[in-house]
C-alpha cells in the first residue's frame, strides 16, 4: 500500500525523443501494465517501445464502410426503380453507371465519418479532465517536452521503486498525481 | 536505424547457373518458334487472325516496356529515394524498347492492309481524316515514337550503368545523377506525347471513325500497372536465384504492392471515365466502340472486366499485410498481368472481321495464333531483357540514394 | 529513418536561390531552416495567435475590414439574387450557365490544392508537405464555402434548395440519382465535410498546445473546447495517426472524384466543347494546377508577414512550382488532346466549336488562358524564377487569372454558339461581377480569422520531421541515456 492515500500516480518529465524512448522500453520491459507516454508529437516507433497493440480501428471503418456503401446502392436503386420509377433522359430505371458517383460518395462519406468519431470515441474524448493536467511541467507535454505517467492502480506500482525506475531512466523531473 | 549500419549488397550479378543467364537463349528460343508460327500462318488464308494476334502481343508487352521508361523517368525527376534498388531492374526493361523496333517491322509489312482499314479503305468521314490517317504520316511517326523512347532509354540506362563504375562521393557521379534527372525532367513530356499518340495510332485507329480523348491516358494506366506487376515479379524470382537477397526488402515490396494497388484504381477510374461519358451521351460516333463490345461473347469480357481487373484486386490487396506477403502479392501480380492481356484483347481484337465500322459483328473466338504470338512476344522481350540483366549488375550500386533506399522503411 | 542526412543552407533567404543543392547526392535539405528546436518552433507558429486582441497589427485590422466589406456586399448580394432572381445575371438563351458556373468550378477547383497536400502527398511520404498543409487545408474548405454558395444560388429558386436533397416528402419524390448535378451535391458536400472533419483532427493536437500556454481565460476555454483534453498520449496517438492515414486514404481518391463529378457536369452532354473523354483527369489536374496557384498567393505574403520564413522555406515555394509547372503541363497537354480530336474525329461540329474558341468573338477569353496557364508556366523550368518568391508571386496570379479565364471559355464558349444559328448570341456580365468579388470578400474574411485564431503551420507534425524527432538521431549518441541533453542542435550538413 501506499503512504499518500490520494496518490493516483506517477508523473516523470524526459527531455528529448531519446530518452523517453528507452525509458518507455524499461517500463514496458518490467512488466508495467497501466501507464502512458505523453509527447508533443507521435515519437516514431514509441508504440513499439511501449509494446501497444495496433488500433482496432480500421475493423470499425471498414465494416461501417462497407454497410453505408451497401445501403447507399440499394438506396439509390429503390428510389430510383420502385419508389418513384421515372424515366430521365431515356436511361433505363436501373441504370447502374449513373448511379456509381453517388455511390462512391457514400462510401467515402460513411467511412470517414466513422474514422473521426471512432479516432475520439476509442481514445475517450473529449475528456476535460485529467490528473495531469494539474501538473504544471505537464503543460509543455504539448510543447517540448515528454512525458511517462504510470498509475498508482497498476499491480507493479511501487512508489519508491517506480519513482527510481523512472529517475534511472534519466527522467529530470518526477511527480506525484492526485486524482 | 542510422547510416552507419548500412552495407551495400554484394549480391549483384546474375549467377552463372542461375535460369536468368539462360534467359536470352531461352526466350530467344521461344521467340523463334512461336513468332514464326504466328508470322508463318500470315502467308496463308489466316492471314488477318495473326496479324491482330501479333499486334495483340505486341502491344501487351510494349506496354511493360513503355511502363518501365515512364517509371524511371518519374523516379529519376522527382528524385525519388525508396525505390533505387529496383530502378535497374525497370531501366533494363526500358532499354529493351529498340528492340520493339524489330518487331514493329512485321505489322507494317504484312500487317497494314489487315489491320487498318483506313489503309486502304475511304468513306466521307475517312476523307476528312487523311491528314492524319495516311501510310506515310502513319510510318514517319512510328519511326519518331521509337526514336524518341529508343534515345531516351539507352541515355538513362547508359548513364546509369557509367555510374556503377565511378567512385563513390566522386564529381562525375554526381553529375550523372545530375544529367539523369535533367534528362528525365523534360523526358516525361516527350514521353506522355509519344505514348498517347501510339495508342492512337497502333490502337484507337484500327476503328478508324471511333475517337476518345481520354485515351493515350487509358493506355498509360494499363501500361505503368503492367509495368509495376512484372517488376514485382522479377525482383521476386531475382531473390529466388540468390540476388539482391536483402537489398530488396518487405519495404519496397510494400510500395510496389501500394503502386499497384494505386495504379489499379487509376485504371479503373480512367476506364469508368470513358466507358459513362460514352454511355451517358449516347452519340452513334462514339457508343459504336462499346456497341461492338456488347455482341458475340466480347460482352462477357465487358462485363467480366470491371469485377476482374477492378473489385477482385481492389479488395484482395486492400489490406497492407496482403502488400507485405509475398505470396499474396506475387499472386496479384500474376492476375494483373493476365488481366493486361485481357484488357489489351479486348482493345484489339474486336476489330478483327468488323473491318473497325462495325458492319459485321464482332465474335469472340480465342486462336491458337494468340497462344504463339504471345509466347514469341513474351519471348522475345525476356531474351532482351536477361541479355542486359546479365550484361550488367542488377542494381545501380552507385546511385547516390542507394543507402537512402536500401534503408527504406514504410510508416 | 529512412531520409538521406540533412543539409542545412545558410540562413540568408536572399542566398538561398543561389545556392546549388548538392542533391542529388550529397542528401536532402532541412524542412526546417535555421537552429531550431521544438520549443522555438512553438514559440514562432504560437505568436501569430497569441498575440492580444487589442494589438492586432493595423495592417491585419485593415485587410480584415476590406474583406468583410466584401462579404457584407456578398450578402447584400444575395439578398438581391433573392429578391429579383437570376434575372439579374446576363445569362442568355443559348448561354444559360455563365459566371455562377464559372465561379463555382473555380472555386471548388482552387480547393482541391489543400487535400492534395494533406492526403496525396501525405501518401507520398513528402515531408515537406507539413508545413503548408494546415493552411492549404484552411484554404479547401473556405474555397469549397465560396464554391458551395455559388453553385446553391445558380438554382434561381433558392428556397427550393433543400429538394437537392433526399428528404423524405409528402409527395414521394427523391432527388434524380441518375443526374450530375445531383452528383455534384453530393460530391460537393461530402468533400466540405470530410475536409473539415481531416482539418480537424489534424488541428487538435496544436489545439492542445495553445490551451496549456494560454495566459489569458477566455483563450484557455476556446482552445480547451477544441482541443477536448488532448494530452498527446501515445495510446492516442496511435489510434489518431490510423484515423489520419485512413483518412488520407479515402480524401485522396476523393479530391479526384470531387472535380471529376464536376467536369461529369459538362462532359455527360452531347455539347462539343463540353463532352470529351479527357474531361474529367483533365479538369482534376487543371484543380491541382490552380489550386497550388493560390497558395502561393496566400503562403508568400503570409510567410512574409508572420514570420514564418524558417518554417516555409523557399524549398516550399520550389517544391510547389514544379507542381505548378507538372500540371500547367498536363492541362496543356488536354488542350492539345482535344484539339487534336477535334481536328482528327472528321467532325464539323467539333471542329467549328475550337476554332472558335480561338478566333470567335471570345478569342480573348481563349488567349488569356493559354498565356497564362501553359506559356507563363513554364518559365518555372528556370531555377532561378521558382526559387524568386518576387516571380513566383507574379506567376501564380498569372495562373489564378489563368483558371478563372478557362472555365469561362469551357462554359461560355460552347454555349454561345448554338447549333442553330438564330439562337447565337453574346453573352456580356451585369452584375456579376459583385458576384466574383463578393466570394472572394467572404473568401478572404474566413481565412484571416483563421490565421489570426487557429495555428496557422502544423507544430506537431512539423516538429515530426525535424531530425531530432528520430529518437535513433546520431545526435543523441548511441544508447542515448544522456540526461538532460534535450532538444540539441541538428549538427551542420551531412557527412558522419
Amino acid at each position: 500500500m501506499n503512504a499518500n492515500e490520494k496518490l493516483w500516480g506517477l508523473l516523470a518529465q524526459y527531455e528529448n525523443p531519446a530518452t523517453v524512448y528507452h525509458a518507455c522500453e524499461k517500463v514496458r520491459d518490467a512488466g508495467y501494465q497501466q501507464w502512458d507516454s505523453c509527447t508533443p508529437f507521435p515519437v516514431h516507433g514509441l508504440d513499439k517501445a511501449m509494446g501497444l497493440k495496433p488500433s482496432k480501428l480500421p475493423w470499425a471503418v471498414l465494416i461501417v464502410g462497407v454497410t453505408g456503401s451497401t445501403l447507399g446502392l440499394l438506396f439509390q436503386m429503390w428510389a430510383m426503380g420502385w419508389a418513384y420509377p421515372m424515366i430521365v433522359g431515356g436511361k433505363p430505371l436501373m441504370s447502374l453507371p449513373a448511379y456509381v458517383p453517388v455511390w462512391y460518395e457514400i462510401t467515402v462519406l460513411t467511412s470517414c465519418v466513422t474514422a473521426f468519431l471512432a479516432n475520439w470515441i476509442m481514445n475517450g474524448l473529449p475528456q476535460p479532465y485529467h490528473p495531469a493536467f494539474a501538473s504544471k511541467a505537464f503543460e509543455r507535454a504539448t510543447d517540448d517536452k515528454f512525458f511517462i505517467m504510470i498509475e498508482a492502480a497498476d499491480p507493479k506500482f511501487d512508489l519508491e521503486k517506480t519513482r527510481a525506475l523512472l529517475k534511472d531512466a534519466g527522467a529530470t523531473q518526477v511527480e506525484e498525481l492526485e486524482p | 536505424m542510422s547510416h552507419h549500419d548500412i552495407q551495400k549488397p554484394t549480391d549483384i550479378t546474375i549467377p552463372a547457373d542461375s535460369l536468368f543467364a539462360k534467359l536470352p537463349m531461352l526466350g530467344g528460343g521461344l521467340a523463334v518458334v512461336g513468332l514464326g508460327a504466328t508470322l508463318a500462318s500470315a502467308f496463308g488464308e489466316n492471314k488477318a487472325r495473326a496479324m491482330f494476334s501479333y499486334l495483340w502481343a505486341f502491344e501487351v508487352v510494349l506496354a511493360i516496356a513503355l511502363g518501365a521508361l515512364g517509371f524511371v523517368l518519374i523516379q529519376h525527376a522527382v528524385r525519388a529515394g525508396w525505390s533505387t534498388v529496383v530502378r535497374r531492374l525497370a531501366e533494363t526493361a526500358m532499354v529493351t524498347l529498340p528492340v520493339f523496333i524489330v518487331l514493329f517491322i512485321p505489322i507494317v509489312a504484312l500487317g497494314m492492309h489487315e489491320l487498318y482499314p483506313w489503309s486502304h479503305h475511304t468513306d466521307a468521314i475517312l476523307e476528312k481524316k487523311r491528314w492524319f490517317l495516311s501510310v506515310p504520316f502513319f510510318l514517319g511517326r512510328a519511326a519518331l515514337y521509337f526514336a524518341i523512347w529508343s534515345a531516351f532509354a539507352w541515355l538513362l540506362y547508359s548513364a546509369s550503368v557509367k555510374q556503377d563504375s565511378t567512385a563513390d562521393g566522386s564529381a562525375e557521379q554526381k553529375k550523372l545523377s545530375h544529367t539523369m534527372w535533367k534528362l528525365s525532367a523534360g523526358g516525361i513530356f516527350v514521353y506522355a506525347l509519344s505514348q498517347s499518340f501510339q495508342a492512337i495510332d497502333w490502337m484507337m485507329s484500327l476503328q478508324p471513325h471511333w475517337y476518345s480523348t481520354i485515351f493515350g491516358v487509358y493506355f498509360f494506366a494499363a501500361s505503368i500497372l503492367a509495368f509495376f506487376c512484372f517488376v514485382t515479379l522479377v525482383a521476386m524470382a531475382l531473390q529466388k536465384a540468390g540476388v539482391l537477397k536483402d537489398a530488396i526488402t518487405t519495404e519496397h515490396f510494400h510500395d510496389l504492392g501500394k503502386f499497384i494497388y494505386g495504379f489499379t484504381v487509376f485504371w479503373t477510374y480512367i476506364a469508368f471515365s470513358q466507358f459513362i461519358l460514352i454511355w451517358y451521351a449516347n452519340i452513334p460516333e462514339e457508343t459504336e466502340f462499346y456497341m461492338v463490345r456488347l455482341q458475340g461473347g466480347w460482352d462477357v469480357v465487358s462485363y467480366a472486366l470491371p469485377i476482374a481487373h477492378f473489385f477482385l484486386p481492389f479488395l484482395f490487396l486492400l489490406s497492407r499485410h496482403m502488400k507485405r506477403n509475398r505470396t499474396a502479392l506475387a499472386a496479384a501480380c500474376v492476375w494483373m498481368l493476365f488481366m493486361h492481356c485481357v484488357d489489351m484483347y479486348w482493345l484489339i481484337l474486336p476489330n478483327f472481321g468488323t473491318h473497325g465500322e462495325g458492319h459485321h459483328e464482332a465474335h469472340l473466338a480465342i486462336s491458337y495464333l494468340d497462344v504463339t504470338a504471345l509466347l514469341g512476344m513474351v519471348g522475345a522481350f525476356l531474351a532482351a531483357y536477361g541479355f542486359f540483366l546479365n550484361k550488367n549488375k542488377v542494381v545501380a550500386i552507385n546511385d547516390p540514394r542507394l543507402t537512402e533506399s536500401l534503408a527504406h522503411e514504410n510508416y | 529513418m529512412a531520409t538521406a542526412t540533412a543539409v542545412v543552407l545558410p540562413d540568408d533567404p536572399k542566398i538561398r536561390g543561389d545556392v546549388t543543392l548538392e542533391d542529388p547526392v550529397g542528401g536532402r535539405e532541412a524542412l526546417v531552416r535555421g537552429p531550431h528546436d521544438f520549443h522555438s518552433v512553438t514559440e514562432l507558429v504560437c505568436a501569430v495567435n497569441e498575440k492580444p486582441i487589442l494589438e492586432t497589427p493595423n495592417p491585419f485590422k485593415f485587410g480584415i475590414a476590406l474583406a468583410a466589406a466584401g462579404a457584407a456586399m456578398f450578402g447584400g448580394y444575395i439578398g438581391y439574387l433573392f429578391w429579383e432572381g437570376p434575372g439579374i445575371w446576363g445569362n442568355n438563351n443559348p448561354v444559360g450557365w455563365a459566371w455562377d458556373i464559372v465561379n463555382f468550378v473555380f472555386w471548388v477547383g482552387i480547393g482541391h490544392a489543400g487535400t492534395l497536400i494533406s492526403a496525396i502527398l501525405y501518401l507520398f511520404r513528402q515531408k515537406w508537405r507539413t508545413s503548408i498543409n494546415r493552411y492549404a487545408e484552411a484554404m479547401t474548405i473556405f474555397a469549397v464555402i465560396c464554391a458551395g454558395s455559388c453553385v446553391a444560388l445558380h438554382t434561381g429558386r433558392i428556397w427550393m434548395d433543400y429538394y437537392l436533397f433526399p428528404i423524405p416528402n409528402q409527395m414521394g419524390l427523391w432527388p434524380n440519382f441518375r443526374s450530375p448535378l445531383e452528383w455534384d451535391v453530393w460530391a460537393v458536400n461530402t468533400y466540405f465535410l470530410v475536409s473539415t472533419l481531416f482539418w480537424f483532427t489534424g488541428l487538435v493536437p496544436d489545439f492542445a498546445t495553445l490551451r496549456d500556454r494560454a495566459t489569458v481565460k477566455w483563450r484557455r476555454m476556446f482552445y480547451g473546447a477544441l482541443a477536448m483534453g488532448w494530452r498527446g498520449s501515445m495510446r492516442h496517438w496511435v489510434t489518431y495517426e490510423k484515423a489520419y492515414q485512413i483518412l488520407a486514404a479515402f480524401s485522396a481518391p476523393l479530391v479526384l472524384s470531387v472535380h471529376t463529378i464536376v467536369s461529369f457536369d459538362f462532359a455527360v452532354s452531347q455539347l462539343p466543347g463540353w463532352h470529351t473523354t479527357i474531361f474529367p483527369p483533365y479538369f482534376v489536374a487543371g484543380a491541382i494546377f490552380s489550386g497550388f496557384a493560390m497558395v502561393n498567393t496566400l503562403m508568400l505574403p503570409a510567410r512574409e508577414w508572420l514570420g514564418l520564413k524558417d518554417l516555409v522555406t523557399v524549398r516550399h515555394i520550389e517544391n510547389i512550382n514544379k507542381i505548378i509547372l507538372l500540371t500547367g503541363t498536363m492541362v496543356g497537354y488536354a488542350y492539345a488532346m482535344e484539339f487534336f480530336v477535334a481536328a482528327y474525329s472528321g467532325n464539323d461540329y467539333e471542329g467549328f466549336t475550337f476554332i472558335n474558341r480561338m478566333f470567335g468573338p471570345y478569342w480573348w477569353a481563349y488567349w488569356t488562358m493559354v498565356s497564362c496557364n501553359v506559356i507563363t508556366p513554364q518559365l518555372f523550368w528556370f531555377r532561378k524564377i521558382r526559387s524568386s518568391p518576387a516571380w513566383t508571386f507574379v506567376l501564380s496570379i498569372f495562373v489564378n487569372i489563368g483558371m478563372w479565364f478557362e472555365r469561362f471559355v469551357i462554359t461560355v464558349t460552347s454555349l454561345h454558339r448554338d447549333a442553330l444559328v438564330s439562337s447565337w448570341d453574346y453573352f456580356v456580365p451585369v452584375t456579376e461581377v459583385f458576384f466574383l468579388l463578393g466570394t472572394f470578400g467572404l473568401f478572404f474574411t474566413l481565412f484571416l480569422l483563421f490565421v489570426r485564431f487557429f495555428p496557422v503551420i502544423a507544430m506537431s507534425e512539423v516538429k515530426s520531421v525535424m531530425p531530432q524527432a528520430n529518437p535513433h538521431w546520431e545526435g543523441y549518441g548511441h544508447g542515448a541515456h544522456a540526461h538532460g541533453g534535450g532538444n540539441a542542435q541538428p549538427a551542420t550538413a551531412g557527412g558522419h
